[in-house]
């Protein structure tokens, strides 16, 4: 179980492609139920319908996510005058990673959390919560924003922005799709699709692929989580910080007021109650399994 | 017909060689951007000095010998170039301004100056920025290195004039040394 860093890159790399590719599988699973049961008709129009809905839905927060976000979290963008400190250690990472400079921002909350955010590493933004910088010292604040840097240096606004297109596309194709049962209208299925046995295998198909999707999308979240602690192990090579600070999250029991759903994923630790969804819908992985990759990380010494 | 697949073979061939031609030639460039930003850091860190020193000389003016120290070392720093020598000097200076520090610690007063302090944190964030600029010229070299020595890039290595380049290595007395015990 003990790996470096490079190699927990390498699988969570893997595993995320592994993840989209099965949600294009299930796009073109969705499709193929949909010309089964409604014949190419409805197919070839509804399809491009409810992929064209989702992308202008999703491309618009994707494009604006930088923006977008603050006035959803309520963050304020601060310069460096207002705390030196704070830029003195995300120029340290900064270097690490030879990424730009990102926005800082800060929100109030009286919660420990950060997230990051913007379409690409030179719109990025990245923030804290005030109570964060509270209670952290300098190595754990370092593995936070290291962290935070590593959601921007591996796109994952962009990753996330992928999987909720196809996700809401497959929401919508199986809403109009089933919606359209109820009224039996669309359907010109005599074309010789009248095996009933495929009529039930995509009916049921229509019927679980939301589901599907919606675990899916949970699934490429936690890789992205678990990929972002390996890159912040790789930046500062310090994974005792990045450790700690996890405890320190995981020992306070406040979370951010804002409790939104929409943008639960992108805080570091996830502000959603752990009990309240269950573990295959979660967003993140286990705090405790994340502290204990990194703590086998320390195990390797300071050269790995 | 047999015309067209040459040509496909052919173009898909230059694609391939333009390809690795380029990436050796981006790995370089990114080797020399790294250095530059070392170079940048420690330029920084030459700048805290001489404020450093006259903070402290003002509590504890009779520690001649390492103001000396840490004047000749950033001397030897700021004058320094390529990457052995600049390593050496790096190394050296950081030894130097670690006696300083040391020296601080003795005297209450100048450790609870708020000029002392704010260069303290401008001195330790600086450290730290020099450390990870080199982290990520060695992570750069490490990549170029790679792409020289393993197939296929290492074919186009004499093409792209881009050869292995060395790492920065500094050398640090207080990590080599045996710590005394004493009884």
């Amino acid at each position: 179980m003990a790996s470096n860093f490079r190699s927990a890159q390498g699988a969570n790399k893997r595993k995320t492609y592994f993840l989209l590719a099965a949600m294009g599988l299930l796009t073109w699973l969705v499709a193929y139920a949909a010309l089964t049961y409604f014949g190419a008709g409805t197919t070839t129009f509804v399809v491009p319908l409810a992929v064209g809905i989702a992308l202008v839905g999703v491309w618009g927060s994707y494009y604006g996510s930088d923006k977008l976000v603050l006035t959803m979290t309520g963050a304020r963008v601060i310069q460096r005058e207002d705390n030196p400190e704070l830029f003195n250690l995300i120029e340290e990472v900064v270097i690490a990673s030879g990424l730009p400079m990102p926005k800082v921002a800060i929100v109030e909350d009286s919660a420990p959390n950060a997230f990051a955010t913007g379409r690409n590493p030179d719109h990025a933004l990245i923030a804290f919560t005030t109570r964060i910088l509270e209670v952290m010292d300098r190595d754990e604040l370092q593995g936070v924003i290291a962290h935070e840097m590593s959601h921007v240096a591996n796109r994952d606004t962009l990753v996330s922005a992928v999987a909720a297109t196809t996700a809401g596309a497959i929401a919508i194709l199986s809403d109009f799709l089933t919606r359209m049962m109820w009224f039996g209208g669309g359907r010109d299925r005599r074309e010789g699709n009248g095996n009933p046995l495929l009529l039930v295998v995509s009916l049921a198909i229509l019927i679980l692929a939301p589901i599907a999707a919606m675990l899916l999308r949970s699934a490429i979240s936690r890789r992205r989580e678990s990929l972002a602690d390996a890159t912040a192990v790789s930046f500062t090579r310090n994974p005792a910080g990045l450790r700690r600070a996890l405890e320190t999250l995981a020992a306070d029991s406040t979370v951010v007021r804002q409790k939104s759903n929409a943008v639960a994923h992108i805080w570091i630790e996830s502000p959603l109650d752990g009990k309240a969804v269950s573990k295959m819908f979660a967003t993140h992985p286990p705090i405790e399994e994340r502290i204990e990759t990194l703590r086998a990380m320390e195990s390797l010494g300071p050269s790995q | 017909m047999e015309f067209f697949v040459i040509i496909g073979v052919l173009v898909l061939l230059a694609i391939f060689i333009v390809g690795q031609y380029n990436r050796l030639v981006r790995l370089n460039i990114s080797v020399d951007e790294a250095f530059a930003q070392i170079e940048v850091q420690l330029k920084r860190r030459a700048d805290l000095i001489p404020n450093l020193v006259e903070t402290v000389k003002g509590y504890a003016s009779h520690e001649k010998s390492t103001f000396d120290a840490v004047v000749s070392a950033r001397a030897k720093a700021t004058s320094a170039t390529g990457v052995a020598d600049v390593a050496a000097a790096d190394g050296m200076l950081t030894q130097a301004l670690r006696g300083l520090l040391a020296v601080a610690e003795a005297y209450p007063d100048l450790k609870a100056s708020t000029n002392f302090l704010a260069l303290q944190e401008e001195l330790s964030t600086t450290e730290n920025k020099v450390a990870f600029a080199r982290q990520f010229y060695n992570d750069n070299v490490r990549s170029l290195n790679e792409a020289v020595a393993t197939i296929p890039t290492s074919f186009f290595a004499g093409l792209a004039k881009v050869s292995a380049r060395p790492f920065y290595e500094v050398e640090d007395p207080q990590s080599r040394e045996v710590p005394k015990v004493t009884f």
